[in-house]
């Protein structure tokens, strides 16, 4: 179950939040994404081993919290990709695909030659593929 | 009997499915949009600095867009923190997908560190037009330029970036020019990387 999903900005201003679960804990979501952040900041800025994957997009787990796994995806531009989700053993490779697919979203939303760079993204077409991908990665993590 | 032939020839395009198209969209129909953009900023502004500082933040917002764009196609997916890296991104990679081939050649300025051009020996946004004497130095492809400043900035090389003519013996037309100029913190950032 993906609890919350979010898109930080280049400055970590937040550009899109969006939970995914009926409780009404948005706060503490949100107060989970803000945090990951500074593992984020800390994993760019020492990177574990030189050599090819010193660039890589694809930051792995950023720590397990009590029922939480939160994910990382960095972009060329810096800008951040986070996931929050419930699930105990969520294997590698979807959440990968899933990063890939929500990239592809992304850049198409900001290809909206109406949005501004750096203001939040306020496209419809993008909130749905988003709960799309969304309710795609619930069923295809299951079997 | 012209008129039969064509006929047979509709129905047919209707049964076959529809095909993904080309990636390219044809020069006439940029041109045709470039200078509508050319002739509207130049109603809105006064002067010529002014007309260019337009164009290249027209183009700033392309730049910005193409890079997230590029950086998701490309395979292989690495963020470039290197100068020459991103340099060479430019030069090939983003040369290749606005226009179709790479840049002519990509060289490093001798009178300061900071500097670094690209050179082209006619700019596509270029080749319907034709500057009238009275506006002097003015160049269009500040679009271009735009464009490369915002492809830059995005990946987190602050710069500046000009477009020149630079007149070549043994050719009548000019030879085109991109100036980049980086920022001190790229140049710093640069060193300590070693």
């Amino acid at each position: 179950m993906i609890a919350c999903v979010a898109v930080i900005g280049h400055q970590n201003n937040p550009l899109y939040i969006q939970s995914f679960t009926e409780a009404d804990d948005a706060l503490k979501l949100h107060h989970i994404v803000h945090c990951s952040l500074d593992v984020v900041e800390e994993r760019v800025n020492n990177p574990k081993k030189s050599g090819p994957t010193l660039n890589e997009t694809f930051l792995g787990l950023l720590y397990p919290t009590e029922n939480y796994k939160v994910y990382g995806y960095l972009t060329n531009t810096k800008v951040k990709f986070i996931l929050v989700t419930t699930d105990l053993d969520v294997r590698d490779a979807d959440v990968r695909n899933f990063f890939r697919r929500f990239h592809a979203a992304y850049v198409d939303a900001v290809s909206n030659p109406f949005h501004v760079p750096g203001k939040k993204i306020t496209s419809k077409t993008f909130a749905e593929r988003v709960s799309n991908i969304v309710k795609s990665f619930g069923l295809s993590s299951a079997g | 009997m012209i008129g039969v032939g064509k006929i047979k020839q509709y129905s047919n395009v209707l049964d076959r499915s529809l095909s993904k198209g080309k990636q390219e969209v044809s020069l006439s129909a940029f041109a045709f949009l470039f200078s509508e953009l050319v002739q509207y900023n130049q109603t809105q502004v006064d002067n010529i600095s002014e007309l260019e500082r337009r164009l290249e933040d027209a183009g700033y917002a392309v730049g910005a867009r193409v890079l997230e764009l590029l950086c998701h196609r490309e395979k292989g997916n690495r963020r470039e923190t290197r100068l020459l890296g991103i340099l060479s991104f430019v030069h090939s990679t983003v040369w290749k997908v606005l226009f179709g081939k790479v840049a002519d050649s990509l060289e490093k300025g001798t009178e300061h560190e900071d500097e670094y051009m690209i050179s082209e020996k006619e700019l596509l946004v270029n080749r319907f037009i034709s500057i009238p004497k009275d506006m002097g130095t003015f160049n269009c492809g500040a679009f271009v330029a735009g464009i490369v400043r915002g492809v830059l900035d995005g990946a987190g090389f602050p710069a500046v970036v000009t477009a020149h003519f630079v007149p070549m013996e043994g050719q009548q037309r000019p030879r085109t020019t991109i100036l980049i100029k980086f920022a001190e913190e790229v140049l710093r950032r640069e060193a300590r990387l070693g």
